[in-house]
């Protein structure tokens, strides 16, 4: 575990040090407060686009940070040669993965923390509410559903050896997912047989990331989601999480490395 | 490295800036005649492509009216063919047919309903129902108008995104003046528009109780009909609005005592009207109370007697 | 004496990805033994597989058939590498990590507590001279800097038996001496060294015992005086017959 915590912190220091994140968040915050200047029919109170928009940059950036931190780190560590001394230590490479997949994770997770500071900064002063358990609810799905992104784009750094490749896989998937992942059941129902079975098929195979799409609810003042499929979710994202990582040990541990 | 990151954020930040000020200008700019062409930064920027885009936005406000839920077209959604804030107004007639309540179907399976939970996917309006259920009435509706406004700025040829617009800020949002604003642009882009005609009729009517120049609007409306021909949406909708302009015109002949030109007007309303026999009964109505007054009434010469 | 390291008739083929291109075979049932205390340099020229020998040693590659350990532990098994440092070559250490941080972080993984760690980098940035860089990011390192960050972190844990694959490279002649002495002084401790280096003359003058390779396979293995002596030379023309180079500029007079 100490080990898993020491790789972790690297990859914590690393997207701090380097100023990508601050360039999402700075444009983020721009184009937030340029759209809440625009006056609309001098209604101050209209306030549901502007969080809409707002929570989709939050989601697009936060993709983005996830996907390219997590598709460098072990290329780097590759191309750097990093690699040989770390592994020379007694570090299994297992708790390498588990390392870099935690850094990556809890690095997302202070973004996320950032930006849904000033989401609900920018909402609250407009809304007059705070909806702190809603806020809860929504940045925990989040941070769970970018695990399994951080699981699943480790595990294709590792298959796939140029990052650039690996990243553009995916954010096709992740895309795929989020826009049609709900509804390819209705689409397999339409489909002759053989295809059918596929779509089926995967539809019950991929991880449904579309569930923790919650911004409607916050943008919408939705009440809360039931506690019990709020943790169900949690424990899906977590079944996802712990599928792809142990996918990522496993040809990792095959893996020659120099 | 460094300085070469900062260059980058300044050039986002200048565009940022810049789209920001281009966005806010827009409207002060077309109010400047002298600005080269129809001074439409959406159109320089995305070309008849631009129609898709104000669809999509219009999609959008109905969405929100829905306070977030909207069928999309893998699910049931022969309820939603006409957009109900459009529908809510009086705009248009319904093409809606269809269960509302139940418009995505039972799940088909144990993942769908599990991701049913992370969803709003109840049916209700931003004015009715909703999550707080105590929105009857709620000026919550003001939460479309951005869509509204894109999607006019987008594809300013679309009338019924005017009368929309001003349909709700005027009914919900006791906002008038913006409302007669937006009308006055919609005939701008669209001149002699009836539908635009018709709802600045109703705001002359209904809002500044200037029935005269109501009138003198729906007439022109009126005149400014042609009919089309066809069984499809757009004639149905096009009479659709001539039988409200006209109806409107009768009730005001009718108001006035003038039964023979309300009549008249009831009639032409009648001649477009999917449902003529509703109709019928006001137009029986005043015939009764015309040949009354034929009978009854005493030359002007006896009455004074 | 003990044996520290040893490899059993070790062989290692890389099988190209690319097909119809031929397997490339970098050791070829290699025999070697090091002995606890010495300093042993391992030499050989360009592509003869020093580096893969070092490889297969830290468990990075696995042999084709063939078995390497160390301390008389299976190179396989993750607790062989508890006591050994490892330099590799042409490392570029995380850019956005000062030195310091870079060594406490792998002080972290080999569980030194707190207060060794502080005491072990300040011994290690006096050693390799860079106290006064230590706070600063590698990214602004020069080659010979990062070389010898190198170094540091391959002492973090006061090793007993130190892997370094061509220390001196990059470095400058006071550089070089400052590893010699290092190397030395490690000796001196009881610690045993394994080098592989393209310095002859360094080599001479600090291993006790060196081996030469070519093309995967041991040529020549012993002291350096057992190696000069047949050829009656120095270690340099030595080398280069061993290897079966033939030039007649570098022929030694008779
Ligand atoms: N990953 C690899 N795939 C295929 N061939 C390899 C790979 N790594 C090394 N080789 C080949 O194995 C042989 C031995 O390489 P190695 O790196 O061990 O040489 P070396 O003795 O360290 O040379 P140098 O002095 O240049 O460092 C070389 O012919 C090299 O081309
Ligand atoms: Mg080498």
């Amino acid at each position: 575990m100490k080990n898993i915590i020491a790789v972790a912190g690297v990859v914590i220091k690393e997207l701090y040090r380097r100023k990508d994140f601050y360039v999402l968040f700075i444009v983020t915050i721009l184009i937030c407060l340029v759209m809440a200047s625009v006056n609309i029919f001098h209604d101050d109170k209209i306030v549901r686009y502007l969080k809409e928009l707002c929570l989709l940059l939050v989601w697009i950036s936060s993709l983005v940070i996830a996907v390219t931190t997590t598709a460098r780190q072990i290329p780097a560590e590759r191309e750097n040669r990093t690699l040989l001394p770390l592994l020379a230590k007694p570090l299994t490479r297992t708790q390498l993965v588990l390392g870099k997949f935690l850094g990556c994770w809890v690095a997302c997770g202070l973004t996320l923390l950032c930006f849904y500071l000033f989401f609900g900064l920018l909402a609250g002063t407009r809304e007059h509410m705070w909806p702190v358990l809603n806020y809860f609810q929504a940045i925990m799905l989040h941070w769970f559903m970018l695990g399994i992104v951080v699981a699943l784009t480790l595990l294709g750094s590792l298959v796939f050896a140029a990052p650039s490749s690996n990243s553009t896989i995916c954010f096709v998937i992740i895309g795929g997912i989020l826009l049609v992942g709900r509804h390819l059941d209705h689409v397999a129902l339409t489909l002759p047989e053989p295809t059918r079975a596929i779509s089926q098929a995967i539809y019950f195979a991929i991880p449904h990331l579309e569930f923790f799409d919650t911004r409607d609810l916050i943008v919408h003042n939705w009440p809360l989601i039931h506690w019990e499929f709020w943790g169900l979710a949690i424990v899906y994202a977590l079944a996802y999480i712990g599928a792809f990582l142990t996918g990522a040990c496993l040809v990792f541990r095959r893996k020659a490395v120099n | 490295m460094k300085s070469s990151r900062t260059y980058l954020l300044l050039v986002v930040a200048f565009l940022v800036l810049s789209f920001g000020l281009a966005a806010d200008l827009q409207p002060q700019f077309r109010e400047l005649r002298w600005s080269r062409a129809d001074g439409d930064v959406f159109a320089v920027l995305l070309g008849d492509s631009r129609k898709l885009f104000a669809n999509e936005f219009y999609t959008k406000a109905d969405a929100y009216y829905h306070s977030g839920f909207y069928p999309t077209i893998f699910d049931n959604n022969t309820a939603f063919k006409t957009a109900h804030m459009a529908e809510d107004t009086g705009a248009v007639h319904s093409n809606n047919h269809g269960e509302e309540e139940s418009f995505m179907g039972p799940p088909i399976d144990w993942l769908e309903k599990f991701g049913r939970n992370f969803f709003p996917d109840r049916h209700t309006h931003l004015d009715e129902g909703g999550p707080a259920d105590d929105l009857s009435g709620s000026d919550n509706v003001r939460e479309i108008l951005p869509w509204l406004k894109l999607s006019t700025d987008l594809d300013p040829q679309n009338v019924q995104n005017y009368t929309v617009t001003a349909y709700w800020l005027r009914q919900r949002m006791h906002k008038t003046d913006e409302a007669y604003q937006v009308l006055l642009e919609g005939l701008h882009a669209n001149p002699g528009s009836c539908d635009i005609l018709f709802e600045l009729g109703r705001l002359y009517a209904e809002s500044y109780h200037d029935t005269n120049r109501a009138e003198n609007v729906w007439a022109a409306a009126a005149r400014n009909w042609k009919p089309i021909k066809g069984d499809d949406d757009t004639a149905a909708a096009n009479n659709f609005i001539y039988e409200k302009i006209a109806t409107q015109l009768g009730e005001a002949e009718r108001t006035a005592d003038h039964r023979q030109s309300a009549i008249d007007w009831f009639e032409k309303a009648q001649s477009v009207s999917r449902t003529p026999a509703a109709l019928q009964a006001q137009i029986d109505d005043l015939k009764r109370k015309l040949a009354g007054a034929a009978e009854s009434a005493p030359p002007p010469g006896l009455k004074s007697q | 004496m003990g044996t520290i390291l040893k490899t059993d008739k070790l062989r290692v083929e890389y099988r190209s990805r690319e097909m119809r291109q031929a397997t490339k075979i970098a050791l070829a049932g290699l025999d070697l033994e090091v002995h606890a205390g010495e300093v042993f340099g391992f030499l050989g020229p360009n592509g003869a597989g020093k580096t893969t020998t070092m490889n297969v040693l830290l468990g990075f590659v696995q042999p084709t058939s063939g078995v390497a350990s160390l301390f008389g532990i299976d190179v396989r098994q993750p607790i062989a590498r508890q006591r050994i440092g490892y330099l590799p070559e042409l490392t570029y250490y995380y850019k956005f990590l000062t030195a310091e941080e870079l060594l406490r972080f792998y002080a972290k993984i080999f569980g030194l507590t707190r207060s060794e760690t502080d005491q072990r980098i300040d011994q290690l940035m006096k050693l390799v001279e860079l106290e006064h860089a230590r706070k600063r990011p590698i990214r602004s390192y020069s080659k010979g800097m990062q070389q010898r960050v190198g170094l540091a972190q391959a002492l973090i844990n006061n090793p007993d038996l130190l892997v370094l694959d061509e220390p001196t490279s990059g470095l400058d002649p006071v550089g070089r001496m400052k590893v010699r002495e290092i190397i030395q002084r490690l000796k001196d401790e009881g610690k045993t060294v394994f080098f592989s280096s393209h310095e002859l003359g360094e080599v001479e003058t600090v291993c006790d015992r060196v081996a030469i390779i070519n093309q995967g396979e041991l040529k020549a293995i012993g002291r350096v005086n057992e190696i000069k002596k047949p050829h009656h030379a120095n270690l340099e023309q030595a080398f280069l017959e061993i290897i079966g180079f033939q030039n007649s500029s570098t022929q030694p007079a008779p």
